[in-house]
């Protein structure tokens, strides 16, 4: 008895929030119509079906841009990114977790107030640090800047998530007589599987959709990346929607085809991480 | 493990990201603090010191500072709320084992695959010219009222932009925790009888307090730095009513030319949106129980 | 372990190529001259004119940096100075933002190009009888309007004074269309191209600003502001509802669609309305703010921005030849009038367009009857304040009187 009632109230909670999924959606309803349309017909009639289906916005803006270009770019730094971020900030978290200390404490806090600065307050001050590293217009010099800018959140992230994993196994392994080194990668990397799938799907988003730095440091058309892409077709009294919004569109698949991809791991992860003792 | 070698593996672990962290983020801070006592346009050699001028200043003459500071809390507040309720009953009926739920959890998400500054492009464009053409279809009042173009309808069309924007994210990381909570105790309470809502006070949402934490800091410390979504939004308009503190604090820094007094406007506001962080994460952090 | 040894190995490599990397590309004998623009939209035609300059000129490596888009151009550029990396060209949209990197400009007086430089397009960019700025081009704006709706309307003549135009709004508003689409949710389009009328229109508009900083002339008691009352107020009672809802897309969506007879905007949207409707039939109209047709007859025209040397390069030569090559050679010149359908600012070069909104343009600036982009010299922040204290008077939240003194207040406040 009881168990029917709750399918059938489940199935009333289901309703509701599809409802909200479709609101949810309006969005990239208005984006891929009018990606399909005549400029000249965006303007006109934004939010209805396009008369006829204008694939050229879509070779347009992949030959104006040279789309494999900017791809490739943003992809190289989103990935190098990734793959440093998560095993500096699972190391440091891991650290300040387990081996306390006032230093970590501090550098915990730090790290902390780092989210809650605005980036207007460091921007200026930031690009003189890049420009004297010689970094300005090198994909290097963005990733490190994503470093600094990312590595707080990760190490916060990673933080709350080690706290939750038992200690035994660690403790057992170093009466095994395994060094620090091997407990980290054999015993606390696997351990801490689907935290590391979130922060790639969180951080990945960051990355790939960042426009500010990138406009900063990479000036050069040869290291464009998607979004200054994107923002190509926009002036400072005129917006080319046609194209911007195909060449959004295509922005789009990557990232949402990576997030359909990791999802599976974050649901399985999280099932793996929840036997605990 | 001997004092020396344990300083080696500190240092290679701890190492990278705080060389990272004091490059990127902690020596720009501290120059800024510097600049913030001084006069400087940003552009010319040599900023010249002014000594507190500049905090006098804002707290002596700019209205419009403390206007878009009142702004930002209350548009900060409003988020939080609303984010946070969705984002939990999405979650929770987003555990339960319903066909709908991989596309539904998708959706959700989707808003976060589009970079701030374009999403508020996009909004903009759906605002002004999708909902007039929405409106004259269906003539829904809702579509037809004067979007961002009154004070009113600036403040809940970004709140909109940004629950839509946020309430995906907040509800992985919900997901995350409710896949964690022990499900024996759930099934516990209900082979006792409880009912749905005491299985909920009483249950869940002890559990999830954890997460709750996490999920207001993390829309706070957004909120309270909304800047991109909000410049091409509404860019602070109409007459500067949705104005957030970062954006003013961009605006004085470079339409005005004061990159000194910009700075000085950050770091009085870092300490406080510092103080109620810490207040926030206090205050919840005195409920949560370690799981 | 072995793991632990590869993570340290990729760090090790990591770390590696980013130190390699700064010291590369040192060693060349072809100089490279770094120039800075904002117009996304051609970065291509940039990069094919580096290839061109270089073919003509080997020695000089042009390199392109295009910042801009929607996004604040001119932050990028003063970031880019504050952190030490000024490029050697780089583009100012005016006076204003030309005075913020004062210590950087490079005397151009002396240029082959100075002679042909419509007298108009240079006076902006003097400065102690020395020219820091070479234009290319000229754009302009007012009215655009809708010929066949005139025509409807049985409005023969285009308006040149405030009561013809109301004559013409209420003509159109008679056959039920909708005079004006004002844009006024857009900062630029009240706050900085409408807010420039009345002070463009004055009888010296550089000696009126000078007057406004000492303190000697008003906004308050100016004639002029009195007068634009009667035209800001006209726009609005024969305007669309909602214009501060109204962006500059939704403009012309009123405007491309028929719902407006005229809309408040430049040349710059020539190419989208062709778009939109290749027959449209369009032209542009002053923005008259009085009967007195001495002063209600013209259009503002002026230069979008200033190409500038900084002072601070090793190659400020090259740079001047560069841009010397742009406005003399027939390849650079072709760039300018073909490629970025400009209406130049030189008398020597012929301009090749065909739109009617240009071509209305061309007609005002050969007659002369031209009004100044004065807020090319406002100080920073002006534009911001003033779109805010004229979106709040057509919200209806302030008089008239109190949006001119809270002008004042403005201006008094930015110029100390």
């Amino acid at each position: 008895m009881i168990a029917e009632k709750r399918t059938y109230k489940v199935t009333i909670a289901e309703i509701v929030v599809i409802f909200f999924a479709l609101l949810f959606l309006t969005p990239f309803y208005f984006v891929i119509i009018n990606s399909l349309k005549p400029f000249g017909e965006i303007l006109k009639s934004a939010a209805s079906l396009p008369k006829s289906l204008t694939w050229g916005n879509y070779s347009n803006a992949f030959e104006k841009i040279n789309f494999l270009k900017v791809f490739f770019n943003s992809l190289l730094i989103t990935t190098i990114t990734l793959v440093l971020l998560v095993i500096i900030g699972s190391m440091t978290a891991w650290w300040i977790v387990r081996y306390k200390s006032r230093f970590t404490t501090i550098l915990f806090f730090a790290f902390i107030a780092a989210m809650i600065t605005p980036f207007q307050a460091i921007m200026i001050p930031l690009i003189r640090v890049i420009t004297q590293l010689n970094f300005i217009n090198t994909r290097i010099g963005l990733i490190i800047v994503y470093m600094g800018y990312s590595t707080p959140f990760t190490v916060f992230l990673y933080h709350g998530f080690i706290k939750s994993v038992p200690i035994q196994l660690e403790e057992a392994a170093i009466i095994d007589g395994c060094s620090i080194p091997q407990i980290f990668s054999y015993i606390v990397i696997p351990l801490i599987k689907s935290m590391t799938t979130t922060v790639l799907i969180l951080q990945a988003l960051l990355i790939w959709n960042d426009f500010l730095l990138p406009l900063l440091i990479l000036t050069k058309k040869d290291l464009h990346t998607i979004p200054l892409a994107v923002f190509s077709f926009f002036g400072q009294y005129t917006n080319r929607w046609d194209y911007a919004l195909a060449t959004l569109v295509l922005g789009m698949l990557p990232i949402i085809i990576f997030f359909l991809v990791m999802q599976k791991y974050v649901i399985s992860g999280v099932r793996a991480g929840s036997v605990k003792g | 493990m001997n004092l020396i070698k344990k300083t080696i593996l500190a240092t290679i672990f701890l190492g990278p990201a705080t060389i990272f962290f004091v490059l990127i983020i902690a020596y720009p801070f501290f120059s800024g603090i510097f600049y913030s006592f001084t006069e400087w346009n940003g552009v010319n050699a040599e900023p010249v010191w002014v000594g507190l001028r500049n905090f006098i200043e804002i707290f002596k003459n700019d209205s419009q500072f403390l206007a878009s500071f009142w702004f930002t809390l209350r548009f900060t507040f409003t988020t939080l709320i609303l984010t946070n309720v969705l984002a939990f009953v999405f979650a929770l009926v987003l555990i339960q084992p319903i066909k709908s739920r991989g596309p539904l959890r998708t959706i959700f998400f989707l808003p976060n695959v589009i970079g701030g500054v374009l999403l508020g492009f996009i909004w903009r464009f759906i605002f002004v010219n999708g909902f007039s053409a929405l409106g004259d279809l269906t003539q829904f009042s809702v579509f037809l009222l004067p979007w961002l173009g009154t004070p009113a309808t600036g403040f809940w069309s970004i709140v909109i932009v940004y629950t839509w924007r946020s309430v995906g994210y907040l509800m992985i990381i919900y997901i995350a925790h409710l896949l964690n909570i022990d499900s024996h105790l759930l099934e516990a309470a209900q082979i006792d009888g409880a009912p749905n809502y005491i299985l909920f006070t009483k249950v869940i949402l002890p559990l999830s307090m954890s997460a709750i934490t996490v999920c207001l800091f993390l829309v706070l410390s957004w909120a309270f730095k909304s800047f991109d979504i909000v410049l091409s939004l509404t860019a602070g308009g109409p007459f500067r009513s949705t104005e957030t503190v970062a954006l003013n604090i961009y605006y004085e820094a470079f339409s005005y030319s004061n990159f000194g007094m910009g700075s000085a406007k950050s770091l009085v506001y870092f300490v406080l949106v510092g103080s109620i962080t810490i207040l926030q994460v206090f205050l919840t952090k005195r409920k949560e129980i370690e799981a | 372990m072995k793991k632990f040894l590869l993570i340290a190995l990729f760090i090790g490599v990591f770390s590696m190529l980013c130190f390699a990397n700064g010291q590369v590309e040192e060693k060349e004998q072809v100089k490279e001259l770094k120039l800075f623009h904002f117009k996304v939209s051609q970065v291509d035609q940039w990069e094919q004119i580096a290839k061109d300059y270089k073919a003509v000129n080997p020695k000089v490596n042009l390199t392109i940096e295009t910042v801009g888009g929607a996004a604040d151009w001119s932050t990028t550029l003063k970031t880019k100075f504050a952190a030490g990396a000024g490029p050697d060209i780089f583009v100012v949209d005016g006076p204003a933002l030309a005075m913020t990197f004062s210590e950087y400009l490079t005397d151009l007086s002396d240029e082959p190009w100075v002679d042909n430089v419509l007298e108009s397009a240079k006076r902006p960019m003097i400065f102690n009888e020395k020219l820091m700025g070479m234009p290319f081009n000229i754009e302009g704006y007012g009215f655009i309007y809708n010929k066949e709706i005139f025509r409807k309307a049985g409005i023969t003549t285009a308006p040149r004074t405030l009561s013809e135009l109301r004559e013409a709004a209420q003509k159109i508003q008679a056959i039920g269309v909708i005079p004006f689409g004002n844009g006024y949710s857009e900062w630029w389009v009240i706050g900085m191209h409408l807010m420039n009328i009345p002070f463009a229109a004055q009888p010296d508009p550089t000696a009126f600003s000078a007057a406004l900083d000492n303190g000697t002339a008003s906004i308050v008691d100016n004639q002029l502001f009195t007068d634009f009352k009667d035209l800001f107020d006209l726009t609005l009672e024969y305007g669309n509802k909602n214009s501060l809802t109204t962006d500059h897309n939704a403009q012309m969506a009123l405007f491309n669609t028929g719902q407006v007879a005229m809309v408040q905007q430049g040349n710059w949207k020539e190419v989208g309305i062709y778009e939109a409707n290749p027959n449209a039939d369009i032209g542009i109209l002053p923005i008259p703010i009085n009967d007195d047709l001495q002063v209600s007859n013209k259009v503002p025209v002026g230069v979008p921005f200033y190409w500038v040397v900084n002072n601070q390069s090793d190659l400020q030569e090259e740079a001047k030849d560069f841009l010397n090559w742009m406005v003399s050679s027939e390849k650079g010149k072709s760039y300018l009038t073909d490629e970025f359908g400009y209406i130049p600012a030189f008398d020597n070069i012929d301009s090749n367009l065909l739109g009617g909104i240009s071509n209305d343009l061309l007609a005002f600036a050969g007659k002369g009857d031209t009004i100044p982009w004065s807020f090319t010299t406002w100080y920073g922040g002006m534009y911001n304040e003033f779109a805010e204290h004229t979106q709040k008077y057509v919200a209806g939240e302030i008089t008239y009187d109190v949006m001119l003194q809270d002008m004042q207040d403005s201006w008094v406040k930015l110029s100390k």
